[in-house]
């Protein structure tokens, strides 16, 4: 067995060498009520000085671990000791946790960070000019121009909250008696607003599509 | 061979009696050949928790030589495969055994042939409750959900694990060897038996390594009883949380068993609790603990020799 105080910050709190911060606050919280003066489960078990000892090595842990600075140093010299590779160490955002409910919200940010972005690349993309040229917008019309700027469906159903099925429907020209013209409308303001387009032009041009 | 296990909690009142009268009656009836033993020497009453007022044999008939073995001492209970060997009827000095007749007594124990050998042993940490505990490799603690009964259960638990790796350091003939680590660490060793390991780790490295797999056998159980709805549920998994990181020892905890007024009436009543009180919430949580500890032997059975059955 490891001595106690010889575990590395991970192992003291008990979370894996890629846990999020929110699993590594929570590690810290549960340990904390473990060791803590007026913990009954470990009464009598620690002297006084012992157990400040603890507390204070697991202030250390958690202080490092949950800032992003520290915590990449931290790794750096577990990984030049040898006890963690560069497989296994936590890289922030590209771990995605989808029970988590903040994982959608860093996701719509994503996106809408990306909009001046965008925008750009609408205005700089011959394919997307050319078919923004054309009178009539059709929904492969969108799809292309979509693909074209490398946005998912499932993008601008987490940001405009509509489903995916009924943006596919849409992009498929499919949508047929599913939807009032009333909704139609507002779902495709807001998928152009989603992938940088001007909504007034793509709601006009699609509709003009439709209604003949 | 029989599966002894030793029931043993530090404090008095925690209920050791009551679980292992109980989990006796729940094992036997589900057709295990059991034997409650009660080593309480001092204060014996495990007969009265399973309802027998006045046994007519006890220990101590064996261990005056009136009765040339342990074996005859066994009496059989009302319900089919239940069997109990008494510790009333003792003369009252008997809570201090010699050495020899403890020696004795450890041995025929370990001679008698059925499935479950459960011992009900009495409070604190003397020897003559720890040793109890090396006649086998499974063991279970209990305690209750109070600061006064923590302490203890560490306590125990601290002077088992110390009991334990003296055994094992005879046994490979390490005595001298201890003893030196001891005087090295006098008083760490009180306060942290896993010093006495590292020591030896130091000293010698080989043997450190023998003594920690064989401290790896223990299959040592935890048991908080007398639970109530305002107590924290997981205080049994903290325990054995703090035990596993700092002790290094492995301890599984086996379930909470509520408290109930009822056991206080069952008690008075010199009656079985879980035949009273057949679907209260303590005699579920009673059988989830049995089922526990079934599924443990099994396993010990099936890792020591697969083709051996019962």
């Amino acid at each position: 067995m490891k001595r106690f105080l010889d575990l590395n910050f991970y192992e003291l709190l008990e979370v894996a060498y890629d846990a999020s911060p929110f699993e590594i606050r929570r590690a810290y919280k549960e340990m904390v009520q473990l060791y803590q003066g007026d913990s009954l489960a470990s009464y009598s078990f620690f002297s006084r000085e012992e157990r400040q000892e603890i507390l204070a090595k697991l202030d250390e842990a958690y202080s490092t671990l949950i800032d992003e600075k520290k915590r990449f140093h931290y790794d750096q010299l577990l990984i030049e000791r040898g006890v963690l590779e560069e497989e296994m160490k936590y890289r922030g955002d590209r771990k995605t946790l989808s029970f988590m409910p903040n994982a959608k919200r860093s996701r719509t940010n994503e996106l809408s960070r990306r909009k001046n972005e965008l925008k750009a690349s609408v205005s700089s993309n011959s394919v997307i000019q050319e078919i923004l040229s054309r009178d009539i917008l059709s929904g492969k019309d969108l799809k292309k121009i979509r693909d074209e700027l490398g946005v998912s469906l499932e993008m601008i159903s987490d940001i405009a909250k509509i489903r995916v099925v009924l943006l596919r429907a849409i992009e498929e020209d499919q949508f047929g008696k599913t939807l009032s013209r009333m909704f139609l409308k507002s779902f495709l303001r807001s998928y152009a607003q989603c992938i940088g387009l001007d909504a007034d032009v793509v709601v006009n041009r699609y509709l003009k599509g439709v209604i003949d | 061979m029989a599966h002894i296990w030793p029931i043993g909690g530090g404090k008095g009142g925690t209920g050791k009696s009551f679980l292992t009268g109980n989990i006796g009656i729940l094992l036997a009836k589900q057709g295990f050949k059991t034997l409650l033993i009660d080593a309480d020497l001092g204060a014996p009453n495990l007969h009265t928790i399973i309802g027998l007022s006045n046994p007519t044999l006890s220990l101590s008939d064996f261990l005056n030589k009136r009765i040339p073995t342990l074996q005859e001492t066994v009496l059989e209970m009302p319900i089919h495969n239940l069997f109990l060997i008494s510790g009333t009827r003792n003369k009252l000095d008997i809570a201090n055994l010699a050495h020899e007749q403890k020696i004795k007594m450890l041995r025929a124990i370990s001679k008698l042939d059925y499935d479950y050998i459960l011992l009900d042993l009495g409070t604190g940490t003397s020897f003559n409750t720890i040793d109890f505990f090396t006649l086998s490799d499974s063991g279970i603690f209990v305690c209750t959900p109070e600061p006064t009964s923590i302490e203890n259960i560490y306590r125990l638990i601290r002077s088992v694990y110390v009991r334990k790796i003296r055994q094992v350091l005879k046994i490979h003939r390490f005595r001298t060897l201890a003893q030196e680590a001891e005087a090295q660490n006098q008083d760490a060793i009180v306060q942290s038996p896993e010093t006495l390991l590292d020591v030896l780790k130091n000293t010698q490295p080989e043997e450190g390594k023998r003594l920690e797999a064989s401290l790896k056998a223990f299959q040592f159980k935890l048991i908080v009883n007398q639970v109530r709805r305002q107590d924290n549920p997981k205080i049994g998994i903290l325990i054995c949380k703090v035990i596993g990181r700092h002790l290094g020892l492995k301890i599984q905890f086996l379930g909470n068993v509520s408290f109930d007024e009822n056991v206080h009436e069952a008690v008075c009543r010199k009656e079985p609790f879980i035949d009273q009180y057949r679907y209260s919430q303590a005699t579920l949580e009673l059988k989830a603990v049995v089922k526990g500890i079934v599924g443990t032997t099994e396993e010990q059975a099936a890792t020591l020799s697969p083709t051996a059955s019962a």
